[in-house]
């Protein structure tokens, strides 16, 4: 049992052999991992590994075959996505999940549902002191689409916006829950060069900003290893690693498995995301044979 | 336009909003017709059977011709009655039926439809295929029935715009959009869907009490899959997006086969082209919210904040560097002054 291990305080995140079953094809394989308070934790992997897989298990989107997953201590596994969401964990989508018939304001005071609860009389009539905690929780949605840079398209449908600027969006709207942890679920996917660089920036600010622990899944290398204080490596559903950046990039099961052992190979896994992304990671294979 | 038609489109209008609240958070269910016999049942029932209902009307002896006048009040008990009837059904079968996505749902809502005909059709209480006759009249003219279901429109229409503008309709629109997603912002969605179907079932049933009353008789006939089909042509013709939508589109479709009695059977072949042509040159409905929103910001704006839109059109003249000053300096500062008295 990995929580009683220590003797500090219980991890914010306990995942204790986790596994997921599709019939045949076992996409989460007895994967463990803790996440401590205030970290970067990076989930990687090739496509395919289980990585969205274990965050739909941890976010109760999907329940597990087998495994537990604990928030400080309780357990929650197979807890509804509302109430593990009401416990301080929020996250973002792969393919992106925005509500399309919304303006982005009205996307982010979703996100802020569990906290705008009003008297349900004083709504129905819509009194003064409605009115007021209304335009209260109009700002900090403001506030928040500040925070991810995009306050001037608060009017706009989320429809109408560019992929960077949803990936943005998505993130304000996780946000407005005021998670403990953050769940990113590929946030630099379909990214520039420049947006990547951009979205490094935003997250370690709103870490800050937020006090935040952050839950990464990425496949763009580089920014994984600069990012990330801790990083878990999947395969087919296994994991394989689990370090700080500079093990896992050191450890053979990844050079092996998933960079591959030879340079080419590391080109093909990884820098189909961007140009940039292979002498990085052709050193990091270099080092790791030295 | 006489008032017995208008009758008619008020009630058209109200079941057009009980299919639009399920529909609100992304659930097709063809129940309204269902929960509008459970009503139309229960007061058929109540005023036939039983005596002490009707009985505080013999004494006050209102009304024209000596016809005796069935007590307002017994009417608001009927209603409140199958109002509380209609929740519980719906509250119990939708823990059920909500778990189902997309078609089954509504697969599920046509057999309880089928299920209530049929019972009511097979049991001597309500009168088998004949139905129940006699249904006591409250109002002496159908302007009376017109008053009050336009009265009971503007109350159920009224909560709809609450809902709209408040947590629910955000919530409900989230769900509608994307479920997974609106679960994951934390919203409890089984819980939403239910109170929209349970809002839908109330609307519905209320109705149907009125509508016993006003068509004197009631039978199973006025709950089948025919009128599931009929209202939810009320909601794809006026718009789903609004809840002045369904409204609109109630009142136009049980209007229109009146209207064009004159042309005698032809009427049935356009008001089949009307279904038709509707959904394909409006494919979102008559009314939707862009349509709202160009058409509230033509009206004067101490109009507009009365009705609640300025908001929505103000939105989109603000640009973000104007927002902090406007914001500012209206609610803060009113909010200390409210404090120190």
């Amino acid at each position: 049992m990995n929580p009683t291990a220590t003797p500090a305080p219980s991890p914010l995140l306990a995942v204790e052999a986790l596994s997921r079953r599709f019939g045949g094809l076992v996409a989460v394989d007895g994967v463990s991992l803790t996440v401590h308070q205030g970290e970067i934790f990076g989930l990687l992997g090739p496509n395919g590994a289980g990585k969205t897989t274990l965050f739909n298990l941890i976010s109760g989107i999907t329940r597990p075959s087998s495994g537990s997953v604990h928030w400080k201590g309780v357990a929650i596994t197979g807890a509804p996505s509302h109430r593990v969401a009401a416990l301080g964990m929020a996250r973002t989508f792969q393919n992106l999940r925005l509500f399309s018939s919304l303006s982005c304001l009205d996307n982010v005071r979703v996100g802020l549902h569990r906290h705008s609860r009003q008297p349900k009389l004083q709504a129905l009539l819509g009194s003064r002191t409605f009115q007021q905690r209304e335009e209260n929780l109009r700002r900090q949605a403001l506030d928040l689409l500040d925070s991810v840079g995009i306050v001037e398209l608060a009017e706009r449908s989320s429809a109408s916006l560019s992929y960077g600027q949803r990936r943005r969006l998505e993130i304000a709207r996780a946000l407005a829950g005021r998670p403990e942890l953050l769940l990113l679920d590929e946030p630099a996917a379909g990214m520039n060069t420049t947006e990547k660089g951009e979205l490094t920036e935003l997250i370690r600010s709103i870490r800050r900003e937020h006090q935040l622990t952050v839950l990464i899944i990425e496949h763009h290398v580089p920014l994984m290893m600069e990012l990330c204080d801790r990083l878990a490596v999947l395969n087919f559903g296994r994991r394989i690693a689990l370090g700080t950046p500079r093990q896992v990039r050191h450890d053979p099961a990844v050079i092996e498995a998933y960079l591959g052992s030879a340079s080419q190979s590391v080109a093909g896994a990884a820098a189909a995301d961007t140009p940039g992304s292979g002498p990085v990671d052709q050193e990091a294979g270099g080092e790791g044979r030295s | 336009m006489d008032a017995t038609l208008l009758v008619q489109m008020l009630l058209g209008a109200l079941l057009g909003l009980s299919v639009y609240l399920p529909l609100a958070c992304g659930q097709l269910s063809l129940a309204t017709p269902g929960f509008y016999a459970i009503g139309g049942t229960l007061a058929a029932l109540l005023s036939t059977r039983v005596p002490a209902l009707s009985g505080a009307a013999m004494a006050g002896e209102g009304g024209g011709g000596g016809v005796p006048i069935y007590p307002l009040s017994s009417l608001l008990l009927e209603m409140v009655l199958a109002a509380l009837l209609c929740a519980v059904v719906a509250e119990g079968l939708g823990r059920l039926v909500l778990r189902l996505q997309g078609i089954y749902l509504t697969i599920a809502t046509i057999a309880l439809v089928e299920i209530l005909r049929v019972v009511s059709l097979n049991l001597e209480i309500t009168g088998g295929a004949v139905g129940i006759f006699a249904i006591p009249q409250p109002f002496a003219a159908p302007t009376g029935y017109a008053l009050f279901c336009l009265a009971l429109l503007v109350l159920v229409g009224w909560l709809c715009q609450r809902l709209a503008v408040t947590r629910p309709g955000l919530a409900m629109a989230a769900i509608r959009d994307d479920a997974i997603a609106a679960a994951s912002s934390g919203i409890a969605i089984e819980r939403w869907k239910r109170l929209a179907f349970v809002l839908s079932a109330v609307v519905a049933g209320v109705s149907g009490v009125v509508a016993a009353h006003f068509l004197n008789a009631w039978n199973p006939r006025l709950g089948n899959f025919d009128a599931s089909i009929t209202t939810l042509a009320f909601v794809v013709f006026g718009g789903s997006r609004t809840w002045l939508g369904p409204v609109v589109g109630g009142l136009a479709l049980t209007a229109l086969p009146e209207l064009l009695r004159p042309v005698g059977d032809l009427r049935l072949i356009v008001f089949g082209l009307v279904i038709l042509l509707g959904p394909s040159l409006f494919p979102q409905g008559l009314i939707t919210p862009e349509l709202l929103t160009s058409l509230a910001s033509r009206l004067p704006r101490p109009l507009q904040r009365r009705l609640g839109m300025d908001r929505g059109a103000s939105r989109n003249r603000r640009t973000p560097a104007s927002d902090p000053p406007l914001a500012a300096p209206s609610s803060p500062g009113q909010a200390p002054a409210e404090v120190e008295r």
